[in-house]
């Protein structure tokens, strides 16, 4: 039974434990709640709040979610009771002066984490907003000013909009939550960048992985264990193409739940892993729902749901529920829900799914002859506007307007409108790259496009609300004309780069020199052969020798000439 | 032994020549009398019916609103599996006219495109008529061919090829659909076909007829040498041999059955041995075919199908008569 209670001000929450007290406050604020100029913000804010805490040998930590930040500790009733209590502290009186090396410790953070696979679906789900912005790097960081962060804290770190959760008997003595008032906080709109599902697109790893959205209910976390138990036979077992097949189910905080499943692929089976999934899909979508995988995955979230310590357990999803405004529910009535589940309502589950799923192909496989939309990769149109011509692609142009950019490679168009652009990434050397909250990204390089960095003032100008300064780039990561890697990835592998031009231009003045010269030699001597009164034999051996050679330059400044052209390119 | 030779000008290579049940398939399909049809292939063997279904699905071409025909079929029943099947096998059919059997240089880019969305919905037909009847080898067989037609990989055509196996061990029509993807004209290579053809026949039953995949390789390879080297080929290297050792685990088994697919098998075994010179082979084959015939490999060779079986089997008979 879970006990509610009040702690000054704050909803607490408490369930009985044999094992030593946890606790953790939970505020209703995350990624999701941010935008993409301002990203990392609360992760940021997570951070600093524990770093006046770090010294002491405690067990806790920090975590941050899509719509709920986490702080909570286990150990004695003294050292808990301290932890949130300066955990308050701390939020009242950020410590400032570690504003860089947080900024930088999360940099690397960042780097180190690898891609979660669960990033690019989020990106390719909800474009570059709210729940989207799991898929993106923390580029908000660099701009984050102390003000901006006071104004986080006070909008979000309020007592309205904080819950706590204890495992244990009762609120230990001494804890103290001493936060403002404010108010709860609604969670995020969930925004789609799919016109159409199910859907797919092309992921860089050899994953293959889906996720759909579904009301949370019993049968849907049943129905994600089903899923688990027939990736994992079909896979593994039977095929043995995957080491890993699972899937998670990850309620959220507007009702919905997000389900997640992944396989990993051996390097030369990607094709028939995605086969296999797609396969296992299609069996759960026509409902072919094995009564034995539902009695096995209810009868093991039952077992866990008849321990002593199922309430204690339950805590942080039970506070987050309380914060979203979800239904709360008894153990008992969780139990009796997840009993009454039936194959039956396993396989409305299965259906609903497949028809929002997203499905990730290993890297450049399709998905369209398995009945998935393409998910879009542009945009339908350009804005109108001043077009600025590529200065080495004929064709390709940069398009600046009233309403905002596009970038037109033939049939391809990106474009980013000024009024639903996340983020502007503005690169000292006059690069920048915007991206829209479609997720669709338009790269401006002054570099690449005449007349270009005189756009670049209406660009700023226009952005300047979701403007992120990034750091210098590398010189070798700012484009050049020319620069074959861009126009076409595919083409680097056999053509020079940019540095042998110069050898390349200089080999061909020479043969120009030498076809003139030899040619006009050839032509004389030609001329002098024909007008030989005498024998013209040694004559005719020698132009024999020097319409050869000839003919080796005019090859030469052919080849050379071609060389040239596709460095161009 | 010498059995008499067929009368010369008699070549028939109407599958319901050797298989009555063809027949009554064509008559049903005609009236559109589905209970018809699935009278037929529900009594058939599981080979028969594999390829009584594969045969239906090209039956219908001509007819018109043929695919009309199966999806109403098929939405009256969605688990009917013999009716996914047939129409995934019918709309492989009208996707594969489209591109013609040339070679892919040969094809235009909108021949390709309508030929790929062809495929595509036979393939989705397939995904969801497997996902409902797993244990249908009738509509494994297919989605080994939408596996190359659609580029799926070597990988996907080994998997769904061994979804096929575990329903259906030895199943032919998977097997030579299967060593088309292996080949190097479609995904794999030499090495991968050989050794997935001796797979076949050193795994299948004694007597059965997957011993003609070894045979269907080596016509592949001869099909890829120019004029005078293909001949070469079959002469060389232990390739007779191994063709001797295919048949007589295969066609000359004593084991032997006439299970559908037989007239292929024979017909492709004499037609190497007619190539390579072979006759008395020839002659063994030809004349238990008697005047059954399949077209294929004989088209190889170029000119009427039935003209080559003709001569071919003057060619043997001959041979035979002078000894």
């Amino acid at each position: 039974m879970i006990k509610h209670t009040e702690v000054d001000g704050v909803p607490a929450i408490l369930a009985p434990t044999s094992g030593q007290l946890h606790a953790g406050l939970v505020f209703r604020v995350g990624q999701a709640d941010e935008t993409l100029s301002r990203s990392g913000i609360t992760h940021l804010l997570e951070h600093l709040t524990l770093f006046p805490l770090g010294i002491a040998d405690y067990h806790f930590n920090g975590a941050t979610g899509s719509v709920s930040t986490h702080f909570h500790m286990q150990g004695s009733d003294r050292d808990v009771a301290t932890f949130i209590t300066r955990v308050c502290a701390s939020l009242a009186a950020l410590p400032f002066e570690r504003l860089a090396k947080e900024k930088e410790i999360l940099r690397t953070e960042a780097a180190g984490r690898g891609g979660h696979v669960g990033e690019p679906m989020a990106l390719w789900r909800h474009g570059a907003r709210g729940y989207g912005l799991a898929g993106y790097p923390e580029w908000g960081l660099t701009a984050l000013t102390p003000d901006d962060l006071r104004a986080w804290a006070a909008t979000y770190f309020t007592r309205e909009n904080a819950v706590l959760w204890i495992a244990g008997d009762e609120v230990p003595a001494g804890l103290r939550l001493d936060l403002p008032a404010g108010v709860r906080r609604p969670v995020p709109p969930v925004t789609s960048a799919l016109p159409q599902t199910p859907a797919w697109f092309s992921g860089s790893s050899r994953a293959t992985a889906w996720d759909a959205v579904v009301p949370r209910s019993a049968a849907a976390g049943v129905f994600t264990g089903v899923l688990e138990r027939e990736l994992f036979r079909a896979l593994r077992q039977e095929d043995g193409l995957s080491y890993t097949a699972h899937a998670a189910y990850e309620p959220r905080g507007d009702g919905s739940a997000l389900i997640v499943a992944v396989a990993d692929a051996l390097p030369e089976k990607a094709d028939a892993v995605l086969g296999g999934f797609v396969d296992v899909l299609a069996k759960l979508k026509v409902g072919r729902i094995d009564p034995a995988d539902v009695d096995a995955v209810v009868g093991k979230a039952a077992d866990a749901l008849g321990t002593a310590e199922a309430d204690a357990a339950r805590l942080p999803q039970y506070a987050f529920d309380m914060l979203v405004g979800f239904p709360l529910q008894t153990l008992e009535e969780a139990a009796a829900d997840l009993r009454a589940v039936t194959p039956g309502a396993v396989a409305a589950v299965a259906a609903e799914a497949l028809s929002t799923g997203l499905l990730m192909t290993p890297g450049r496989r399709s998905a369209d002859w398995a009945g998935y939309a393409t998910a879009p990769q542009g945009s339908e149109s350009a804005v109108p506007g001043h077009a600025h011509r590529s200065v080495d692609v004929p064709g390709h142009r940069l398009v600046v307007g009233q309403a905002g950019v596009s970038l037109v490679r033939g049939d391809d168009v990106a474009t980013v409108t000024f009024d639903a652009c996340a983020a502007a990434l503005a690169f000292p050397d006059g690069g920048r790259m915007l991206v829209g909250h479609d997720a669709v990204v338009v790269q401006v390089e002054p570099t690449l496009f005449e007349g270009a960095a005189a756009a670049l003032p209406t660009i700023d100008a226009a952005t300047a609300p979701v403007r992120v300064p990034m750091p210098a780039r590398d010189p070798d990561d700012i484009p050049r004309p020319g620069d074959d890697r861009r126009a076409d990835p595919r083409a680097d592998a056999d053509t020079a780069d940019a540095g042998s031009r110069g050898l390349l231009v200089a080999r061909l003045v020479v043969l120009w020199v030498l076809l003139v010269a030899v040619g006009g030699f050839t032509a004389l001597l030609t001329l002098g052969t024909v007008m030989e009164q005498g024998d013209r034999a040694p004559l005719v051996t020698v132009l024999v020798f020097l319409y050869g050679l000839t003919a080796l330059i005019i090859w030469g400044v052919v080849r050379g000439t071609r060389q040239l052209r596709r460095l161009r390119r | 032994m010498q059995p008499a030779p067929p009368a010369a000008g008699d070549v028939l290579t109407d599958p319901a020549a050797a298989h009555p049940e063809v027949h009554q398939l064509r008559a049903a399909l005609r009236t559109r009398d589905w209970t018809a049809v699935r009278a037929v292939t529900d009594t058939a063997e599981p080979a028969l019916r594999t390829g009584l279904i594969r045969l239906g699905g090209g039956e219908l071409g001509p007819l018109a609103g043929g695919e009309d025909f199966l999806r109403y079929v098929l939405a009256r029943d969605p688990d009917d599996a013999t009716a996914a099947a047939m129409l995934g096998n019918h709309l492989i059919d009208v996707g594969w006219a489209i591109r013609s059997g040339a070679r892919a240089s040969h094809v235009s880019r909108s021949q390709f495109e309508q030929f790929h969305e062809w495929l595509i919905k036979a393939e989705q037909v397939l995904i969801d008529g497997c996902a409902r009847n797993p244990r249908d080898p009738a509509l494994w067989v297919p989605r080994i061919i939408t596996v190359r037609a659609l580029n799926l990989g070597v990988s996907e055509g080994r998997r769904r090829y061994d979804r096929l196996s575990a329903v259906a061990p030895h199943h032919l029509a998977g097997q030579t659909q299967l060593l088309q993807e292996l080949c190097p004209k479609w995904h794999g290579s030499w090495e991968q076909a050989h050794a997935f053809a001796r797979e076949c026949l050193e795994t299948a039953p004694p007597g059965a007829l997957n011993g003609v995949v070894v045979a269907e390789y080596h016509v592949e390879r001869w099909l890829d040498l120019p004029d005078g080297e293909d001949r070469a080929y079959l002469l060389g290297q232990g390739v007779r041999a191994e063709l001797h050792e295919a048949a007589h685990r295969s066609v000359w088994h004593p084991a032997f059955r006439r299970t559908y697919g037989w007239v292929g098998a024979m017909s492709t075994f004499a037609m190497l041995f007619s190539v390579i010179g072979d006759e008395p082979a020839a002659a063994s084959l030809l004349s238990a075919l008697g005047p059954l015939a399949t077209e294929h490999p004989w088209d190889y060779l170029g000119g009427e199908p039935a003209e080559q079986i003709r001569a071919a089997r003057g060619r043997a008979f001959a041979m035979g008569r002078a000894r």
